[in-house]
């Protein structure tokens, strides 16, 4: 009997591959035939669309010419006549602006930059506060940047506001970032009274509010610049002045007007509810329509309204209904719960929305909230048929220039792009806003 | 532990008128009263102004020119108008118009951002990919924008007629327009709609009754398959049989076609932009909706065995669709709003013909505005009262 030995069996075939390139794409792409036949229509749309692009705007395209009849003998239709949108570029982004002027609107946005850096900077902690500036005194610098002229005691004092704000931004980013103080607390600590009693200290903080405040009157009041009336304002910077107001605008009136529509007083819901309605159920275009041809018979007899400020009220009036709706959806969302709780403590109506609602609601919405500054920002090209020169507009009139008559597609094309940019921004921002802001709650 | 006495302040001096303010209800009614005293008298300095600016120019308030023959022509109508028609026809002509628009678009849109929302949802990585960038694409930039560059950069640039693209069937495109065949009515057109109508309510009942059998006896029945072979078979089987319409075929005669029906091109080019952009939002919507749908859902279908496309038919989409349904009207809504927009290329829908033209023309500002908004408010409060109800009925009822 022989003996037994072990035989070992035969080994088993490797596993076959989970992971990798491969296993991805043939996975994804290639699993079975209708998934075959799918990915390689995607892959020809995906390609047809590509090259005739690159075709067009780049391979095709025509560099240097003096006219479109030029660029049209050169290659005809099929490639970009790109030298009339370089022409025409300074118009689609500053419209009609002085060319010598064109400094003060670039240092108006950046200011803004200038304004907003401090949000960003890690340990500094009064966020809030600088991010009201921004809203509340940055419009009145930069609009006598953007306009000059005559400058009255009123104005002469709003513009030192503005500079007052700017320099009290800055100074309280360096102090909170590099002592972790505030303005005030530093400069009581350097004059050496922290041992001073509140009411003391108190008078050093305005004491030094108000001295500011005379050196920025002192710097606003000699600078001077030359009027830019508004019909000269265009392109981009016309469609960011409207939609920047129409934003400003429309975060704290929506507030109100939801808060309003929520209210237990039955005039102001209905008051509210009829003006949100109203406004939220006619396109933006009859309103601005009726903006143009009414505001004169509403205002008294003689009384001039500039069409940029028409427009803009017609917009801030819209914008500020669609967003009330979206901070209702919002307030409905907080659990009555919340209120009770707050109740229970003893806090008053506008302690418990300003402390407890609020900050919950607008935290939930802010995905919607961007996505209605979207939508505002895209509706701006709306203020074209009225007759202002805003970006998209100013693209129109490239093809009407006798030199490029009828060059559309080229600039449409650019100003499409300088809008998507814009745009994808905003909503790739709000994706990543909501992917943090949901990161404790989901569960996967 | 021990406990502070309060810091004792001095009772304030009463004062009466200032103590009644201490209590909520006076408050609130103290408060109403003067936000409509503010509303009462900002409207009555508004519409005092009005008055004295009207009487100024010379203008009229009063809807009496209604019945005056406008005098202008209309470049496309849908229901018959001549130059000599009253402004209240011009009215109706913009409306029909406005409503076609917006019929056709949200009809396209709604098809077109099906497909693109299933396939921004599909497995195959790029489906998904085209999908999402031509999603991205058109949402983030303006609709106006697409119109316009869709008039200028295709439709107005077609070939003459004479060397227009034929579609086919006889629908021919160029840069007078999109024409189509259109129906003739004979004989059979009675009988062909009585059959028509009889093949729907069979296949309507055919569901209906299958349905309750379902829940009464568990037995089921291909009612989907055997609706959908009524609904197209009888139809297509009647329209061989009696021959109810003829085709008018539009034909090139001398330099332009005739006969078939058109559309103008500024037409054509606002259709295909507002349905793009009104798919790319439903298409976000659907995708929305199927994904809100917990996974547990799809796994406790598969515990009972389902079919998947039972799983997809009774489990996935009626919880899907409660979701989709209130955001998609309000897409439709947007439609109709946003076919406004064609005034830009001067497609005469009711704001170009009655708030530009007319109100130009006849200078009635005030009942001109007032009409238009009317018509805009009747069609989205009926649209959101029917939502309303629809909600009510659908709504998980929660605590």
């Amino acid at each position: 009997m022989a003996p037994k030995v072990f035989v070992p069996s035969p080994d088993r075939p490797p596993p076959v591959d989970t992971s990798g390139p491969l296993v991805w794409i043939r996975r994804n792409l290639f699993r079975d035939v209708p998934n075959t036949l799918m990915t390689l229509l995607g892959a020809y749309i995906a390609v047809t669309f590509v090259t005739a692009v690159v075709d067009w705007a780049l391979i095709d395209a025509v560099w240097q010419a003096e006219s479109r009849r030029e660029c049209l003998d050169l290659v005809g239709r099929s490639g970009a006549c790109w030298p009339g949108v370089f022409v025409w570029f300074e118009n689609l982004i500053y419209g009609l602006y002085p060319k010598d002027q064109v400094w003060r609107i670039n240092t108006g946005f950046l200011l803004l930059v200038v304004w907003m850096v401090p949000l960003w900077m890690p340990r500094v902690v009064s966020k809030v506060a600088i991010g009201l500036s921004a809203v509340m005194l940055y419009p009145f610098l930069a609009s006598y940047f953007f306009l000059g002229g005559e400058k009255g005691l009123v104005w002469t004092a709003l513009i030192a506001a503005g500079l007052w704000g700017l320099i009290w931004v800055w100074a309280t980013a360096l102090t909170e970032t590099l002592t972790g103080k505030s303005v005030g607390t530093w400069l009581i600590g350097r004059l050496g009274r922290s041992g001073a009693d509140e009411a003391t200290q108190m008078r050093i903080r305005r004491g030094a509010a108000l001295a500011l405040f005379v050196v920025s009157v002192l710097l606003v009041a000699p600078a001077e610049f030359v009027e830019v009336r508004t019909q000269f304002w265009g392109g981009l910077f016309l469609t960011l002045v409207i939609s920047g107001i129409g934003i400003t605008f429309s975060l704290p009136a929506g507030i109100l007007l939801a808060l309003g529509r929520r209210s237990k007083m039955p005039v102001v819901a209905t008051l509210c509810t009829v003006f949100i309605e109203l406004f939220r159920s006619v396109p933006l275009i009859t309103i601005l329509f009726m903006f143009n041809t009414m505001l004169p018979l509403f205002l008294p007899a003689g009384t001039e309204v500039n069409q940029l400020v028409r427009a803009i009220v017609a917009v801030c009036l819209f914008a500020a209904a669609y967003m009330a709706e979206i901070i209702r959806g919002g307030l409905q969302a907080i659990p009555s719960g919340q209120y009770e709780a707050a109740t229970s403590l003893g806090l008053g109506y506008w302690q418990t929305t300003t402390q407890v609602v609020l900050p919950q609601a607008l935290k939930i919405m802010i995905p919607a909230i961007v996505g209605n500054f979207i939508g505002l920002f895209k509706d701006t090209t709306l203020v074209s048929i009225i007759g202002l020169f805003d970006l998209m507009n100013m693209a129109r009139a490239v093809g009407e220039d006798s030199n490029w008559l009828g060059l559309f597609i080229e600039p449409f094309f650019v100003v499409t792009l300088i809008y998507f940019v814009f745009c994808f921004a905003m909503s790739c921002y709000s994706m990543n806003l909501e992917r943090k802001l949901s990161a404790g709650r989901e569960r996967s | 532990m021990t406990i502070l006495p309060d810091q004792t302040r001095p009772p304030a001096p009463s004062r009466p008128a200032l103590k009644a303010l201490n209590d909520a209800r006076v408050r609130s009614a103290v408060i109403q009263a003067l936000t409509l005293l503010a509303v009462f008298v900002g409207l009555w300095w508004i519409v005092s102004n009005t008055v004295a600016n009207l009487a100024v120019r010379n203008m009229s308030a009063g809807f009496g020119f209604l019945d005056v023959s406008a005098g202008f022509g209309i470049g496309f109508t849908i229901i018959p108008y001549q130059e000599g028609d009253t402004y209240l026809r011009v009215f109706f002509v913009g409306i029909a118009n406005t409503l076609l628009v917006a019929i056709v678009s949200i009809v396209l849109a709604t098809v077109f951002g099906l497909i693109v929302g299933l396939a921004r949802l599909s497995d195959n990585w790029i489906i998904g990919v085209v999908a999402r960038s031509y999603i991205e694409i058109i949402r983030n930039t303006p609709l106006l924008l697409q119109i316009i560059a869709w008039y200028f950069g295709v439709f107005n640039l077609l070939p003459r007629p004479r060397d227009s693209i034929e579609l086919g069937a006889g629908f021919v495109l160029n840069n007078r327009g999109f024409y189509l065949p259109a129906p003739v009515a004979e004989a059979g057109l009675g009988a062909f709609l009585l059959l028509c109508g009889a093949a729907v309510a069979g296949a309507v009942g055919l569901y209906l009754w299958s349905n309750r059998r379902l829940e009464k006896t568990g037995q089921s029945f291909p009612a989907l398959r055997v609706g959908a072979a009524l609904v197209i078979g009888v139809p297509a089987l009647a329209y061989l049989a009696l021959a109810p319409v003829s085709w008018d075929m539009p034909e090139l005669q001398g330099f332009n076609f005739q006969g078939g029906t058109s559309v103008p091109p500024a037409f054509c080019a606002l259709i295909v932009a507002l349905s793009a952009y009104t798919s790319c939002f439903i298409a976000e919507i659907v995708r929305s909706g199927i994904q809100s749908v917990p996974k547990g859902q799809l796994e406790a279908a598969g515990a009972l065995n389902l079919p998947p496309n039972w799983t997809l038919r009774r489990v996935v989409m009626p919880q899907a669709m409660r979701v989709i349904i209130p955001p998609l009207i309000s897409q439709y809504l947007n439609v109709t709003k946003n076919s406004s927009l064609a005034i830009a290329i001067g497609f005469p829908d009711l704001v170009s013909v009655w708030m530009n033209t007319s109100l130009n023309q006849s200078g009635r500002a005030i009942p001109i505005v007032a009409m238009t908004m009317a018509f805009y408010c009747t069609v989205s409060l009926a649209v959101s009262a029917v939502m309303n109800v629809y909600n009510k009925r659908v709504q998980l009822q929660e605590r």
